[in-house]
């Protein structure tokens, strides 16, 4: 197979059939046994493998009809009574699932997103989705501070933790299924946006960024979340282009967010380069995360300090790999790339970043030579890095990978499809897109 | 650890596994080993029955070992241990050691706040999250937990700050640990109340000692900046510390990018663009270039006021 085009003057490389062979690999045979952790989050590594190899234009080649119907159908299988999915066969208490057991085997959000992703973008036309039925369970989800839990337990109590993640499916669910629209459809009630959209303001931290709780530290990964939760229910800020409106907004300070985003970029690449921080309260390149090597020493550098500083070079040329982190002074990994950069696209402000030296990163220093990308360099590949990895170039528009959408993570190809079923169009309409 | 299985186990003669129903084209299909595939049908199996017993405490426990991020698991063992009425701090004693082996997982935290929630008492924990913080001093989930444990036992102490000045003394650069410091002194319920300017100096002070000593690090500038646009002060006193470390008119003695990023905010804010500008160029170009097209942006709002503010 042909290794895919690269960008002009530029020697980094995607390496497309390393990649797709990575991804086969992961549809076609028994993910190893270090996966077992992962036993109740299928749905999602089912999502992560489907997807990369439509993004790499493999899906239809890779994948005869007949499997691809074979896998709509174990996604059906995952399908609760009551609505919903499961995330895994794992809680399926099969024949012997009744009412006194149910909560053992329960209405699960996660499950429920990566699902309705699946039937997606294998060109499912949802027709056999309990639509209303989850869009009830919804409103079992939110809490009443307008957050999301990850499942309904015992007493319809929500369980699990009430960070953005689960906001940020509960909206994308809601928008899968009925788009934008606000109020009552089918006769089934909306969640409570407004409460969402104020859940989510509390959690903005005094440096710009967004954590899973009030006070809670800034992360990459929930500000991503909560931000692509905000775009789904159309509660990002205003653009000058859109008239005002009297809706509550999230993300109550724009400029202080976009600027703890661009803070994510770092040159801190290497484990090495972070553990020095310890104990060593000197600047010096050697803890620096950033601009260490261009600003001048402190007053008492200690020795340490001054040796490592010498050793480092001063000049740009380091700047050709450039790392993305997830919170303020930590190591650059793989899956940031993604939660850091993704929320910028949302934002229409991709242009913040220079995009170039990151890809470089992933592609000289994550990607990995039997394909796909580790969360660190030198690490083994793994479907979770892999696949966000994968997400992101396309976003900094990567020649010869589909398109994706940043708040979907997956295809326009697939919101394409999504966008085109009659019963969706039916109820989003003209406005509500 | 040696490995369990059921199937000749006399104790669990009476239980019929529920084997894993998974069709002809599974997705994402795990190579389970014999162990865990057995010992999930016996789980399925005791949960379709809704047993609540000794032995499910054990089962659990396998299963947690082999995979902690089952999520019905660990809600399935809080339910056991509620109905046998057991022993909680026997409980603790055991998700000691079960935590420090799953450093990353999430479910074992909510797990201990419903244990901890119980007992009605924080003994103790300060200590294991200490054992905790030592494989991992920026796990998100310990300090996630940490400040539950202060919100629900009023911990707003003299002690906590002290520890959590102790962890920032260790690594200036822990963000989780300024983090923590800002949720003690700005998180406490104070019913609508500011904080009071003795605190807020405090603060201040505390804060540009630790900058003092690693000018070229941003967890205490976000810090400061906080306190300034959480307490609504003049920026005065900002600026003249912040020209300790960067003058834009003197390039060759910048100790800090974050210093000439707070200069050019004070600069816009006095309509004094020239300086703003002077600030942003040497951020990028000289200074801080992996983000170069952001201060580029940051100089054309200066010339747009109104979206600027």
């Amino acid at each position: 197979m042909a290794v895919g085009p690269s960008v002009a003057g530029d020697d980094s490389t995607l390496n497309y059939s390393k990649h797709i062979n990575y991804w086969r690999r992961c549809a076609k045979t028994y993910l190893p046994t270090q996966y077992t952790g992962n036993d109740c989050n299928r749905m999602m590594l089912a999502f992560f493998v489907l997807s990369a190899l439509d993004l790499l234009g493999d899906l239809p080649t890779a994948l005869s009809a007949e499997e691809r119907q074979g896998f709509v159908e174990w996604v059906y299988r995952c399908q609760l009574p009551e609505g919903c999915f499961r995330p895994a066969p794992a809680t399926n208490l099969g024949s012997q699932g009744n009412e006194e057991n149910r909560i053992w085997d329960p209405v699960h959000l996660p499950g429920t997103f990566f699902a309705l992703q699946i039937l997606i973008l294998l060109g499912d036309d949802l027709s056999r989705v309990k639509r209303r039925e989850i869009l009830q369970s919804l409103l079992k989800l939110q809490r009443p501070d307008g957050g999301f839990g990850q499942s309904v337990g015992e007493k319809d109590r929500v369980e699990g933790g009430n960070d953005t993640r689960f906001g940020y499916m509960g909206a994308a669910v809601r928008w899968i299924l009925r788009g934008t629209v606000e109020g009552p459809v089918d006769g089934v009630p909306d969640i409570d946006v407004d409460k969402f959209v104020k859940c989510v303001q509390i959690s903005e931290t005094y440096d710009g960024g967004i954590s899973e709780e009030p006070f809670h530290e800034a992360h990459a990964g929930f500000t991503c979340c909560a931000i692509g939760a905000l775009y789904f229910v159309d509660r990002l800020p205003l653009k000058a282009s859109q008239p005002p409106d009297d809706r509550i907004r999230g993300l109550t300070n724009l400029p202080m967010t976009l600027h703890w985003l661009v803070s994510r970029l770092t040159l801190t690449l290497d484990e090495e380069d972070a553990v020095d921080t310890l104990g060593d309260e000197t600047d010096s390149a050697a803890t620096c995360h950033d601009s260490h090597s261009f600003v001048k020493l402190g007053s008492y550098p200690s020795e340490g300090g001054k040796l490592s500083f010498l050793e480092q070079p001063t000049s740009h040329f380091e700047l050709d790999w450039v790392g993305v982190n997830g919170r303020c002074n930590k190591i650059a990994d793989t899956c940031y790339a993604f939660w850091g950069c993704a929320p910028l696209k949302m934002l229409d402000h991709l242009e913040l970043i220079d995009t170039r030296p990151i890809r470089r990163w992933l592609l000289d220093k994550t990607q990995h030579v039997v394909g796909g990308f580790s969360k660190l360099p030198g690490d083994p590949p793994d479907i979770y890095h892999s696949y966000l990895g994968l997400a992101i170039l396309s976003i900094f528009g990567e020649p010869g990978l589909k398109d994706v959408d940043a708040a979907l993570c997956m295809s326009n190809r697939a919101k394409e499809h999504l966008e085109s079923l009659p019963w969706r169009q039916a109820i989003v309409g003209e406005k509500g897109s | 650890m040696p490995q369990k299985f059921y199937h000749d186990d006399p104790e669990w003669a009476d239980i019929e596994p529920i084997a894993q129903d998974d069709g002809p084209h599974p997705l994402a299909a795990i190579a389970y080993t014999d162990e865990y595939s057995e010992a999930m049908g016996y789980l399925r199996a005791a949960m379709a029955k809704n047993e609540f017993s000794e032995r499910v405490l054990g089962l659990t426990e396998h299963i947690i070992g082999l995979n902690a991020a089952h999520y019905t698991v660990w809600l399935y063992r809080a339910k056991t241990l509620e109905t046998l009425n057991a022993d909680l701090k026997q409980e603790i004693a055991w998700l000691n050691p079960t935590a420090l082996s799953h450093l990353k997982n999430y479910q074992i935290w909510h797990h201990r706040q419903t244990i901890i929630e119980k007992l009605g008492s924080p003994e103790g924990e300060s200590d294991f999250i200490s054992t905790m913080l030592e494989q991992d001093t920026k796990n998100y989930h310990v300090w996630s937990y940490r400040q539950w444990l202060v919100q629900r036992f009023g911990l707003y102490t003299e002690e906590e700050l002290n520890w959590t000045e102790s962890m920032i003394e260790e690594d200036v650069r822990n963000n989780s640990a300024w983090n923590h410091r800002w949720f003690l002194v700005f998180g406490v319920p104070r019913d609508g109340r500011e904080v009071d300017e003795y605190t807020v100096q405090r603060e201040i002070a505390y804060v540009q000692e630790a900058i003092r000593k690693a000018p070229q690090n941003q967890s205490p500038w976000n810090y400061l900046r906080g306190i300034f646009k959480q307490t609504k002060r003049s920026t005065e006193d900002l600026k003249t510390f912040a020209l300790e470390f960067a003058n834009v008119n003197k390039p060759d003695d910048i100790f800090s990018s974050h210093a000439l990023d707070v200069l050019a905010d004070i600069y816009a804010e006095e309509q004094k663009k020239d300086e703003a500008k002077k600030a942003l160029d040497l951020l990028a170009t000289k200074f801080d270039p992996i983000r170069a097209n952001y201060w580029n942006y940051r100089k054309v709002l200066l010339d747009q006021p109104e979206v600027a503010a």
